[in-house]
Order: C-alpha cells, then structure tokens, then sequence
C-alpha cells in the first residue's frame, strides 16, 4: 500500500533526484518505527506545558508515524523477505541492528495499531481521571508503545533489555495511577518485573561470556557448536525464566490479575492486550532464533516442562476466572490461561502448533483488547463491575454489549471470530503431537470460556428488567436510560470488534501470506 | 499460607543458587585474556574504536557511537522514571491540600 | 578444590550476592528491606558482567595511552591484550541507569503506600486492604481516634 503511493509520488514530481531521495527516506522507515515515538514522548510534556488540551491530538499524530512505518515494513517484508538496518551504520556484531522478519513484522504492525486505538480510547479518561496530568499520561504511553515496538524491532540481546526496562518503567508509572490497591499491586510487580528483567539481564550475561557476541543473528551461528556448555544451558534457563515472569506463565503470574484489575482502565487497555504477547514473542524468538529449535527438545525437555505448565496455567486461570465476581478481575485471569494456550502451541514444537500460537498472539491481544474496552467504558458510564451490574446492561450500552459479546464468542472459539481459528490450529498441533490430555484441556478451557461468558450475556441480555422484581410500574423499564459509551471510546471498540471479525475471516490468508513465513523452515 | 512464605523463598533461592553453582564449572577462569567475551568482538573496538570515532577512551566510543543506540534508550529509560515520579507523585501534593 | 574456587571467585561472590539479594526480595516482608534486595541483586549482576571484561596480565583501563594513538594511525600496534574489554563496561553503564531509574519508580510506589496505609510492613498493609475490602473502619483510621 505504501509503496505504490510513494511511487506515484514520485513520477509526479518526476526529477530522479527527488526519486532517489527518497527511496533513501523509504530505507529509513524502520527507524522511524522507535524514533518518532521516542521523539513525540520527549517533546509531549513540552507541549502540555502550556497546551494540555494538545497532548492527545498530538500523541495521535505522533502514533500514526508508527503504524505506517510498520505496515510499510510488513509490505517490505511480504515482498522481498526479512530485512535488516544497521543503526548508526556500524555492521552487526559491533553495533545494533533492527532485524526485520515476518514475525517481528506482524507484531510491529499489532502494537503500532493497539497502541494507536488505546490512545484514542484514553481521550475520555485523560479529561477527568487524569485531569492535569495529560501531559505525563501521554508521555508514558507513547514511551509505552515505543518501549514494546523497541523490544520487536531490534537484533541485540542487550538492547531488549534496554526496551523492556523502558516499557516496564512505563508500566510501573502508569498502573500505580490506579485505584485503591493499585500502588502495592505496582509494588509486587515492580520487584516480580525486576526479578525477571534481571534473570532475563543474566541470561544475556552467561551467553556473552560464552560467546562474546550480543547479536541474535551472530549468537544464533556461535551457539550451536556450544549447545553441550553448561553455561549455555544455565543462560538459557534463566532467559526463559525471565521471559516467563514477563509474560505472567502460571507459577509465575502472581503480579498479573492484581496489576491489570487494579490499572485505570485506560492503561490495562494499553498494557494487558500488548506486554504479555511481547513476552509471548520474545519466548518465539528465544526458542527458534535464537537457539535452534532442537536445543528445547532434545538438549533439554524445555519443551515439556513448559507443555506442563501452560496446561496448569489453563487450568488454574479458568478456575480462578470462575470464582471472580469482578469481570475485570475475572479477564486478567482468563489472560493467564490465554497465556497458557499460547505457550502449549509453542511447547509442542511442530508447525501447527507454532503457526497457532502465532496467530493465538494476533487474535488474543486484539480479544483482550476489546474486552477491556468495553469494560472501560462501561465504567465510564458509571456501571459498576461486578456482574450483577450487568442487569440489562444491552439496553442501555447496546453497541457496547455486542462488541463484548462479539470477543466474549471469539473466546469461547465460535466460528466466524477470530478465537476459533488460532485454537483449531492449536489443536491440530496437539493432536500432531499426540498430546491428548493438552488438547483435551484446549477443548475443555473453551468450555469454561463459554460458561464465564455466558454468566455475564445472561444477566446483560436474558435478565427480566429490574422494574418486574420490585412491583414497580412497567413504563419505568421502558425509561431505561440508553447512554452508549463516548464516541472516542466507541471508534476504537467498534474497530477492535471489527477487526476479531475481520482477522477470523481472513485468517487463512494471514497464516498465507506472513505466519508460514514466520514458522521456521526445519518443521 | 503466611507460615510457607519464608520456607519457600529459601526454597527457591537455593535452587537458583545451585542453578549458578552449576553453570560456574564451564565458565571461563577470572581474568583470563582468551576467553570468548575477550575475543570476539572486543579487540576490534580496542584496534579501531579509535580511528573511527577520534576518541582515546573505547568506552565513551563504543558507549556514544557504536551502542549509540543503548545510550538513547538509557536516556529515555531515565526520562520514563522521571516521568513516571512526576506523574504518582503530583496527585500526593494535591490531595495534602485538599485534607489541609 | 580451593585453587578452583579461587581461580573463579568473582563468580562465587557474585552468586552468594545475588542469592542474598533474591532472598530479600522474596523472603522479607517489609518492602524497604524488599527495594534494598533488589539493589543488591541488580548489583550482583553488574558485578558478573563486569568481571567478565577483566584480563589478567597488564592490562589497564580501556583508554588509549598516548604512544598508541596519534596522526598517523597505528592501529596494527595497539595490543589487544594491554586493554580491558570495554564493552561489558559500556554495557553496565545502561545497566546502573536502569537500575537507578527502577529504585526511584519502586520508591515513588512506596510514597504512594505509606500515604495511602501509613505503614510499609507488608502483612499490616493486607489486613488494612482486608479491612478495606469488607468495609470495615481501616486500622489506621481506627487506631488514630
């Protein structure tokens, strides 16, 4: 899409000067994905000196440099392959490089879009709960979202690190914003995040001694001469633990539900939909990047052990989803089996199983996503969150409604949403692999799904009016007040369930084009 | 649940700590100029550093120029607490004046 | 057995420190002595980093001496093995910053709690949550009238 347009552009302008400029400025576009963020983070608070109501029409414009950037790049990337930049011109092993493939490619596009509509959706939340701190509150998101698409984008090891604390840091400012229990949730997370920052600053640590090397490319042609080191196997080793308490993988997601329910919810939009798949994309690239994927399999039953866990973080995180009255509470615990899911699609290690993480990557940030949207506005609206606050929640908020139960049906896995297709290839892998009980819990999780959700629809569509129980007179539930959520909040939910329909439907064409491409070739 | 608090983390902590026991065996000796971290990429920095960036001092070379790329992020990474201070802290004063 | 201990202490002190620094973190239950864990534990790792960039055998600070750098280049002079690997160094220098930025962001938290519970002992801050949630009067307002 970009390039035509640019080409067009061009042959009106038709001086062979101006054609080569900027092709040069198209080779540039990759680094346009971090700076322009990183610039607009740096420059908001200057402009919320004096213009606070300027901050979000500016933190928009500023976040449209990324999304175009990262479609442009994944336009790249489907036309000539994986590409890389090197930063400052110094070649790779001595400096850093983004390396660009197809997956880095999709999760660029994902992150640049969700954190777009986010900052769209915080417009309202910005006016009146972060009412003089709009400045800061757009600053940390846009550092947010750079941080994240910092982690996606670069070739070096250190350099992760160096976004992840960006993102963290961003995320620590950002959840303690919120309500009650917000600042020791924070705490917990601030010293679990670190924890895992520094296994994961360790890990990088025992494969530089070995090797000498920070780059993933380089690494990934040193290390298979070392697989037997014992270093290595401790490097490795702590690099997924560190990886896994980023992504909330279950022994270790104790900070998560706490962190994500007590957030504003402009933030767990932002933060709940983005940083576990990061996380998520990082275990990606660690297990078949970096390591070749035989070294999780065969050098160490990595592979198992992490098949073991997903399947009790399903488990766990749909009993406990279960128990929660509060629906906020009760997504960040379904997150924490959707985290599970994605890691068994990963722990089998053939390509049906890797193709339906992938995907289950895509589909279950933009689930999560909308999810917490409606929830959102819902409370802006000044419904409550337990469920019973839901009593005829469709008259009141109806389009709302139908996009949650839009994403409610993705995740239970009905057909023409998005949930289906990732869990079908999920457990197509399962089943290659011959891991009856992982597929027996994928079905059974989908159940609990239906269940969680059904609770919730029920009382939002089915319940009789709340005028029938009180003998009231019947005109009275006619009255109901119908207040959709503000349109700020309304584009990015219609966009989000659109998109849970629109990525179930094209589906096939992704996995097509970008996520067999992103599967390593060896399955 | 409070009583297996302790034994637990004690619990962890050894085991990590034997985890980092385990990995010392195969290290490279303390100090010892052929190990793969001092041969692979450093002694281009040591060679080159100097002639590419005009700096005698490798570290602010390499730190400046050729991890430049660090160095912003070490920068933003100072911004973003910076920012994220200002942003929890300033609700504190505001609400001190409203219980005065 | 001690010569290979001694010939690879760096690494023994680096994980007695990081196991003491990990223990804090999880095992205290005031959340100072956690935030003072932490410091210990992100140093420890500075500390396995850049011990990894030492060599032994004269070798000195990687800032060139004035005999190896001058008009005329004399790259093909300069031996490596006279400097320290700087890059371990580069490396920490990103990684002391990081390890500031997160101890102020964990004290500007631990602000937030005090105001907010006037304690910072964790199990004191669960049962005012507790008493929170189930609407009874917190412990703190209870205790000041």
């Amino acid at each position: 899409m970009a390039a035509p347009e640019t080409t067009n552009y061009c042959a009106g302008k038709k001086t062979n000067y101006k054609k080569t400029s900027l092709k040069k400025m198209i080779d540039q576009l990759p680094a346009l994905i971090i700076v322009a963020p990183l610039l607009g983070a740096f420059l908001t608070p200057i402009i919320g000196w004096r213009y606070q109501h300027l901050c979000h029409p500016w933190t928009l414009l500023i976040l449209t440099i990324p999304l175009y950037s990262a479609v442009g790049a994944l336009l790249k990337v489907i036309r000539s392959g994986p590409f890389g930049y090197n930063l400052g011109g110094w070649a790779p092993p001595w400096g850093i490089e983004y390396r660009i493939d197809y997956l880095s490619a999709i999760m660029l596009v994902l992150i640049a879009a969700i954190g777009l509509l986010a900052a769209v959706n915080a417009r309202p939340a910005g006016k009146t709960e972060f009412k003089g701190k709009e400045a800061q509150l757009y600053t940390l998101f846009l550092l947010q979202i750079t941080g994240l698409l910092g982690i996606v984008i670069t070739g070096d090891l250190f350099n992760i690190f160096v976004f992840l604390e960006i993102t963290s840091l961003s995320g620590y400012g950002l959840i303690a914003h919120g309500e009650e229990g917000a600042p020791m949730a924070t705490f917990n997370y601030i010293i679990i995040g670190t924890i895992g920052a520094s296994f994961y600053l360790l890990g990088v640590g025992y494969l530089y001694m070995a090797t000498g090397s920070l780059n993933i490319a380089d690494l990934a042609t040193l290390l298979p001469a070392l697989y037997h080191s014992k270093i290595i196997l401790v490097g490795f080793a702590f690099f997924t633990t560190g990886v896994a308490i980023k992504m909330g993988l279950f022994p270790l997601h104790i900070w998560m539900p706490d962190a994500y329910t007590t957030a504003p919810n402009s933030v767990s939009t932002l933060i709940a939909p983005l940083m576990t798949k990061v996380a998520a994309y990082l275990l990606i690239r660690i297990l078949f990047t970096l390591f070749a994927p035989h070294f999780a399999l065969s050098v160490i039953p990595l592979a198992t052990i992490l098949g073991w866990m997903a399947m009790i973080a399903i488990i766990v995180g749909g009993v406990k989803a279960l128990a929660q009255t509060d629906i906020k509470r009760m997504v960040a615990y379904i997150m924490v089996a959707e985290v599970g899911y994605i890691v068994m699609g990963i722990s089998v290690m053939n390509r049906a199983g890797l193709t339906g993480a992938i995907l289950h990557i895509i589909n279950d940030a933009w689930m999560i996503f909308c999810l917490f949207l409606t929830i959102g506005a819902i409370s802006y609206r000044g419904h409550g969150r337990e469920i019973y606050h839901f009593q005829n929640l469709s008259k009141k908020m109806p389009l709302t409604m139908a996009a949650f139960v839009i994403a409610a049906l993705s995740m239970c896995g009905i057909p023409p949403a998005c949930g289906f297709f990732s869990k079908w290839y999920l457990i197509m892998g399962m089943i290659t692999a011959k891991q009856w009980i992982f597929a027996a819990t994928l079905l059974c999780s989908s159940l609990i799904n239906a269940v969680l959700f059904f609770r919730v629809i029920e009382k939002a569509y089915l319940a009789p009016p709340e005028s029938m129980g009180h003998g009231h007179e019947d005109h009275e539930a006619e009255n109901i007040e119908r207040k959709d959520a503000p349109l700020s909040m309304m584009i990015p939910i219609i966009i989000s369930a659109l998109a849970i329909l629109l990525l179930g439907l094209f589906s096939g064409k992704i996995i097509d084009v970008v996520i067999q491409h992103a599967v390593p070739a060896i399955f | 649940m409070r009583k297996w608090f302790k034994p637990i983390s004690l619990a962890t902590v050894i085991l990590t700590g034997m985890l980092l026991i385990y990995g010392i065996h195969d290290m490279p000796s303390w100090g010892d100029p052929n190990s793969p971290a001092n041969r692979h990429i450093s002694p281009r920095y040591i060679t080159e550093a100097t002639r590419k960036t005009a700096t005698p001092n490798i570290v602010s070379a390499v730190l400046g120029d050729y991890r430049s790329y660090d160095t912003l992020g070490e920068s933003a990474v100072i911004f973003t607490a910076s920012i994220s201070c200002l942003f929890l802290l300033r609700r504190i004063r505001r609400q001190g004046n409203h219980d005065d | 057995m001690t010569e290979y201990i001694l010939a690879k202490y760096n690494f023994w002190i680096y994980v007695v420190l990081m196991m003491i620094g990990l223990y804090a973190m999880m095992g205290k239950r005031n959340l100072v002595k956690k935030l003072i864990g932490m410091n210990i534990f992100q140093t420890s790792i500075i500390l396995l980093f850049v011990s990894a960039g030492v060599k032994k055998g004269g070798a000195t600070v990687p800032i060139l001496r004035h005999s190896d750098y001058g008009p005329e280049h004399v790259e093909h002079l300069i031996r490596v093995a006279d400097y320290l690997n700087p890059l371990p160094h580069v490396l920490m220098l990103t990684a002391i910053v990081v390890s500031i930025a997160t101890t102020g962001v964990a004290l500007a938290t631990l602000i937030l709690i005090y105001k907010r519970y006037n304690t910072l002992e964790e199990d004191e801050i669960m049962a005012i949550r507790k008493d929170i949630r189930s609407y009874k009067t917190p412990r703190i307002l209870r205790s000041k009238d």
